[in-house]
């Protein structure tokens, strides 16, 4: 079950209902962060408008609010302000992050644990403002955690375990948190806001004046930064460094969403993936962001007809979570994978595919991995399509028939009627 | 309410007429009252004032909320101005068996709407006007439509809306907003 769970309502003063971005922006106050940089794009907007009144109103003192003209200079002024020594926060969507880019590259290479809020809204063009995770997934090969939201209390959560995850010392990564653009960003449900002694206990302290462990700027301890390096010095050891970090992040955030259970007392499953009635499922979705919380309504209501149906929750891209999908997939015979992201060119369906069908490759008595994607460019994905997803797995489970209409061995929801 | 539990609205008005405000203000209506979950769920595009605009609230009494998908078959629709009812595809999104509260003067004209529907009507444009409870591009129609929906409904009452809006809009302006919602809540009526 995805938390919160009713009973968790019951149990808190705090709770408000708030969109989103509401959430995200309350998150980086209990999270006390020393430094904002902002700039606004739709669909994400309102988590810096509602930082910049918690700023201006005094609820965040000490805080930094910076206003800059352009996403780049966004993350140009983060990475100073994290290079510093400071927790600093951010947040945009689409187009503002392919306009940091190249900053995103930059701010993993000097390991800086800057967390970034993603409000995911598709690619132009055409000009696309609603949920599609494919911008969060282009920076896969950034050095970057990613982690996917499927709902408002999610969104909270996740930003308050990254920070623990991305400072940690073994780690000293950046992490996007992404949601759904308007499907998370713009509704509103219960949000419960911790109370901020409870936070800062399970947080690590703020960093001191003297900064990180491997990056500072101190006129004290004078050190070079981003310089160029001849192929024959560290960079190719800096870079295993930055793999070898990413893997082992693994267990750090297991670590963490085990520690925020027992805090908060909200699960989210081993913190890579959680699973939703796959004891006994013969086949099951593997989901992400707002459709996987739906698509346990779906599972629930497939069940009642009968059919042993479960769904498997992706909480993270990267680091992707080999083992567990090696694992899971060995519970149920058809295992289908739902993208709301395009991966152009790919024979292995979207980007999530794909991976999966890479994490598979060589393992045998594993499920057989159906790719599917739906709801691209913010396309609603209703409840019914969803059971009627679940549907077709059972149908190929059943028969060993694949669907007709397959675009390169992918399925694609919501193709035009075309009269 | 549907088989699960969960009651739907729906939300008509135009660009500026505080719909979606609406939305999320029924939410906050409803769970403190006691519903156990609520999502307010915008329709947002390229907006533009008088363009066309829709909402929709979900509430659930005993069960946790799990659906994003937009209302099809709303329990209740709102609607902020009666001209919207022209529009072919708002117009055939009125079902048997729904209830619709109107901002209107006048009595709907029924040949027009399907059998086995429950209509309310509000002035709530006349309310506003009368209390001066206007912004920039004219009344605020919320209030009082949630002034109605509560009357109508009485999932909440007057008591919950003042606590709502006192958070909401602290105490300087709570009775002008409490003015307004009393008045719908007194004065909508079946038709």
């Amino acid at each position: 079950m995805i938390k919160p769970e009713l009973k968790d309502f019951l149990q808190s003063e705090e709770t408000k209902i708030i969109k989103g971005n509401v959430a995200a922006a309350y998150a980086a106050k209990s999270a006390r962060v020393q430094v904002i940089s902002a700039y606004p794009i739709t669909p994400q907007t309102t988590v810096v408008e509602k930082l910049s009144e918690f700023v201006d109103g005094g609820l965040m003192p000490g805080t930094q609010y910076i206003k800059v003209e352009s996403e780049h200079s966004v993350l140009a002024s983060l990475v100073g302000a994290s290079m510093a020594g400071t927790r600093t926060f951010t947040a945009t969507s689409g187009q503002g992050l392919f306009y940091m880019y190249e900053m995103v590259h930059w701010t993993a290479g000097v390991r800086l644990p800057i967390v970034m809020a993603i409000a995911s809204r598709g690619p132009a063009p055409p000009w696309n403002i609603w949920a599609d995770f494919t911008d969060v997934i282009s920076c896969r090969d950034t050095g970057w955690m990613s982690a996917f939201c499927a709902n408002h209390q999610e969104i909270y959560d996740e930003i308050l375990m990254s920070y623990k995850v991305c400072e940690d010392y073994d780690v000293l990564l950046p992490k996007f948190v992404a949601y759904g653009g308007f499907i998370l960003s713009h509704t509103s449900k219960p949000v419960i806001i911790e109370d901020q002694d409870k936070v800062d206990n399970f947080l690590p302290p703020l960093p001191d004046e003297k900064g990180w462990p491997h990056i500072w700027i101190d006129p004290n301890r004078p050190l070079m930064h981003g310089n160029l390096i001849m192929p024959s010095g560290f960079y190719s050891e800096f870079r295993m460094i930055i793999h070898d970090a990413l893997i082992k992040s693994q267990e750090k955030i297991k670590a963490v969403a085990k520690e925020f259970e027992k805090t908060f007392g909200r699960s989210y499953g081993n913190g890579l993936i959680q699973e939703y009635k796959m004891d006994d499922a013969d086949v099951a979705m593997l989901n992400y962001g707002d459709l996987a919380l739906q698509m346990e309504e779906a599972v629930d209501a497939v069940r009642d007809e009968g059919y042993k149906v479960g769904m498997v929750k992706l909480r993270h891209f990267r680091p992707f979570p080999v083992k567990d999908i090696v694992e899971i997939s060995k519970k149920v015979k058809v295992l289908g994978v739902m993208d709301r992201a395009t991966a152009f060119g790919s024979q292995t369906g979207g980007p999530v595919s794909s991976e999966v069908k890479t994490a598979l490759h060589g393992t045998k008595g594993t499920a057989m991995v159906f790719p599917m994607i739906n709801g691209i460019g913010g396309r609603e994905v209703t409840l019914e399509q969803q059971k009627e997803q679940l549907k077709i797995l059972i149908k190929i489970n059943e028969t060993g028939e694949l669907p007709e209409d397959l675009l390169y061995g992918t399925l694609w929801h919501g193709k035009l009627e075309v009269d | 309410m549907k088989d699960n539990g969960i009651i739907e609205i729906t939300f008509h008005g135009r660009g500026g007429q505080t719909a979606i405000t609406a939305s999320q203000l029924l939410a906050e209506c409803a769970f403190e009252k006691g519903f156990k979950d609520t999502i307010a769920i915008p329709i947002i595009g390229a907006e533009r004032r008088g363009a066309p605009i829709q909402a929709f609230t979900k509430i659930s009494e005993n069960k946790m909320i799990r659906t994003y998908d937009s209302v099809n078959n709303p329990d209740y629709i709102l609607i902020f101005d009666t001209s919207l009812l022209e529009i072919p595809n708002i117009k055939d999104s009125i079902k048997e068996g729904v209830t619709l509260i109107v901002d209107s003067v006048n009595p709907l004209n029924k040949a027009k709407l399907p059998k086995n529907i429950k209509i309310y009507i509000v002035d709530a444009t006349g309310i506003c006007i009368k209390r001066g409870f206007m912004h920039s591009s004219g009344p605020i129609l919320n209030i009082p439509m949630l002034g109605a929906f509560g009357k109508v409904t009485g999932y909440y009452d007057l008591k919950t809306m003042e606590k709502v809006f006192k958070k909401e809009f602290g105490e300087e302006r709570l009775e002008k907003n409490m003015n307004v919602a009393q008045d719908a809540y007194e004065s909508v009526k079946e038709v």
